[in-house]
């Protein structure tokens, strides 16, 4: 009798237990802090919800779910995701940068999403971001974020120059750079007429593609067989950017993120920036900023990189992440006309939200990025090829070499192009 | 029969007490070697599991000796190792002696220590500051000798150099502090003695305190050279936007090829190299010295 009363005992506490637990969704992201717990104003009254207000409004809405955010910068974040995968430790929703997405699928590391979030995204998301998500044919996750790159210069050191627009074409570029370029008595820079940054993969390969796809050249055949680089195109692209250096319009110490100092006329960047650059200027920001297609060697083009909300195929939770993100990602706020993660993305990250309908619904917030939205129709999406960003440092490297005078063009790219076909033909046939 | 029970109970006696740090050893450090050693036979990219990446013999090891940034690499490491462990010997054995029976020696060891103490990614901030080709002091001061400017950190020419005189200034407090100690250990009637026969300062130095000073410099070569081979945090710091070649080091290039390009295999079988290299040189110095009638530093 005493063994049935203590066996009743214990499995009703595990009852009871059960009916209380909740589901613990834990989402990784690269955001910053302001981004995840939101704005406030001075006298600390929200103004913009981040990530976890929209989180705490989701558990208010489903108190069975309880959703964990972990904030991992972006230098760290592919590593902690392998790692945490690996030690059972794995998020439940990533937000991904697309060039990691062909190393994860092919590592079977994300869950493929549901048909009816595959057609959402082709069916509601601009063209550039759904190849960004598509990884061997196939959408593994809803973009979040579409970025490409421009022009952004300096108005006042233009006008002060006797410029009155910004350059049209790429020659004009390197003119108006050398003109605008200042050394101080010691023979160092002191304003820089076109700065490049030299230390971080993106910045130097980004705008580097851009001027290729300006030519009409691309970085890999369709098969990925063979990197492409060392053609004509490639050396050409590559030549442009040398002839700021040989003209003493830069040099490789030059760093983008000096332009609120006034030292850079001009320089390649994308949207993210744009809001640094308002929270520098404050009320003189279109005093001083102008941001303008990049001036093409041929044709109008840019480079666009999509970040996207993947699930982990680890997760014990599939079902319930997915829903969170057809909530948070797809379901049309009928108060707005938006989705909530287009609100995050205009409002508070300050980036192009990819959903079309954020998009159109957003114009007056998305004014200072209109160049760059503009720009979405030339964008060519950076490829989703095997060790992507091992690639890209291997390309940065030459081309830094060839910045420093290390190398000529051909040579730095015939450097990368060895490199980048060795590891390709591990992974293509 | 009675005397080997004993032995045997004392050497049980002695395992026991000495088995958590054998246990410690064992999980810290002889697997963590022996699964380096094991996944540097291996493709590995830490997105499956090691036990199913495939075998790939010596492959890892030829594939690193036909990367010219590996050979870049391996070639940066040994000037940065062999210059800043000698600079900071012969500087901070100087300093040492200069200081040696100063007055306000608290003070002294306090300016000279103050470097060994700050972070390395703070050392690394200040002097990329200090580098600054257009506002930073280093430019400044060559200016007023009418040497022109330098893009110090990413001019592949100088980007190595910049980041070795900041090591060696980071780098001489502990070496003064121990040459500081050596020195004080050196008996004054030997000064004494020598003074009496006419003995000059350099005579001094040469014949006194240089001979006695042989374990202190031994220590601070091997210590130092094993750090040294060692560099990460300050090439990590200051050495990013510089061309890769004129300024990767080893460790760089491991932490680069394995959490970058998540190929591990290659990376542990860069870390063999680096500790075959780094027991290569200990073992030469130690015999030099021995050579020298030193059996050790002790």
């Amino acid at each position: 009798m005493r063994r049935v009363f203590w066996i009743l005992l214990l499995v009703s506490i595990f009852l009871s237990f059960s009916a209380v637990a909740k589901t613990v969704l834990v989402i990784q992201t690269h955001w910053s802090d302001y981004q995840v717990n939101g704005i406030f104003n001075k006298s600390g009254k929200l103004i913009y919800p981040g990530l976890k207000q929209y989180a705490e409004e989701y558990m208010k809405l489903h108190p069975n779910i309880e959703i964990k955010i972990r904030e991992v910068p972006f230098s760290n974040y592919l590593q902690q995701l392998i790692i945490s995968h690996m030690a059972g430790k794995e998020a439940d929703i990533y937000d991904l940068y697309s060039l990691w997405g062909v190393q994860l699928v092919s590592s079977h590391i994300l869950a493929a999403p549901p048909k009816e979030i595959i057609n959402a995204v082709k069916r509601n998301f601009v063209p550039a971001s759904v190849k960004g998500a598509t990884i061997n044919g196939k959408v593994w996750g809803i973009p979040s974020e579409i970025d490409d790159y421009a022009l952004i210069y300096n108005k006042k050191l233009l006008s002060e120059a006797g410029y009155t627009e910004p350059p049209k074409t790429w020659d004009e570029l390197v003119k108006m750079a050398r003109k605008l370029t200042k050394y101080n008595s010691k023979g160092a820079i002191s304003q820089y007429g076109f700065a490049f940054l030299s230390g971080w993969n993106s910045a130097v390969v980004h705008p580097y593609l851009s001027l290729l796809y300006s030519l009409g050249g691309s970085m890999f055949n369709k098969s990925y067989t063979k990197c492409l680089l060392n053609n004509q195109k490639g050396v050409k692209a590559l030549n442009e950017e040398l002839v700021l250096f040989k003209e003493k319009a830069t040099n490789s110490a030059g760093n983008v993120f000096n332009f609120p100092q006034n030292t850079v006329a001009m320089m390649i960047m994308a949207p993210w920036y744009v809001r640094s650059l308002k929270q520098a200027y404050g009320n003189q920001y279109t005093k001083y900023v102008g941001i303008a297609p990049i001036p093409p060697i041929k044709k109008p083009a840019t480079l666009s990189y999509t970040w996207f909300f993947a699930v982990d195929s680890a997760s014990k939770h599939k079902k319930a992440a997915w829903d969170f993100l057809k909530w948070f990602a797809l379901q049309v706020q009928p108060k707005t006309n938006t989705t909530r993660a287009g609100d995050l993305e205009v409002n508070v990250i300050s980036v192009i939200p990819p959903n079309k309908i954020d998009l159109r619904n957003h114009q007056k917030q998305l004014a200072d990025l209109k160049v760059f939205i503009d720009q979405l129709k030339n964008a060519i999406p950076e490829p989703n090829v095997m060790q992507g960003a091992q690639i890209k440092t291997i390309l940065m490297n030459q081309i830094v070499a060839a910045w420093n005078g290390q190398k000529s063009a051909q040579r730095a790219l015939d450097d990368a192009v060895a490199k980048i076909n060795s590891i390709l033909a591990r992974y293509y046939h | 029969m009675q005397v080997s029970k004993n032995r045997l109970r004392e050497n049980i006696v002695a395992y026991i007490f000495l088995s958590p740090i054998l246990l410690f050893f064992t999980v810290f450090f002889a697997f963590a070697v022996g699964f380096s050693v094991w996944v540097s036979f291996k493709q590995w990219n830490m997105l499956i599991s090691p036990f199913s990446a495939p075998n790939v013999g010596l492959w890892n090891y030829s594939s690193l000796f036909s990367d010219p940034l590996f050979i870049s690499a391996l070639r940066n490491t040994i000037v940065y190792a062999f210059t800043t462990t000698i600079a900071v010997l012969i500087l901070s054995l100087l300093i040492a002696v200069a200081l040696n029976n100063i007055k306000g020696a608290a003070v002294w060891r306090f300016i000279y220590f103050a470097p060994t103490i700050t972070p390395a990614v703070a050392v690394g901030m200040i002097w990329g500051y200090l580098y600054n080709p257009s506002r930073g002091i280093v430019n400044e001061i060559l200016g007023w000798f009418g040497i022109p400017s330098h893009n110090w950190l990413t001019d592949p020419r100088y980007a190595l150099m910049a980041i070795m005189i900041t090591a060696v200034w980071a780098g001489m407090g502990a070496s003064i502090l121990i040459f500081t100690a050596g020195l004080k250990a050196i008996p004054q009637s030997y000064y004494d003695a020598a003074k009496i026969d006419g003995a000059s300062r350099v005579k001094m130095f040469w014949s006194i305190t240089l001979p006695l000073l042989k374990p202190t410099i031994l220590f601070l070569l091997v210590t130092g050279m094993i750090g040294a081979w060692q560099v990460f945090d300050l090439v990590y710091m200051m050495g990013t936007n510089a061309p890769a070649s004129s300024v990767e080091v080893l460790s760089l290039y491991m932490y680069n090829t394995a959490f970058v390009d998540f190929q591990m295999g290659k990376a542990s079988a860069a870390a063999m190299i680096l500790f075959v290299i780094v027991l290569i040189t200990t073992l030469l110095i130690l015999k030099a010295f021995r050579k020298g009638g030193l059996e050790s530093y002790e």
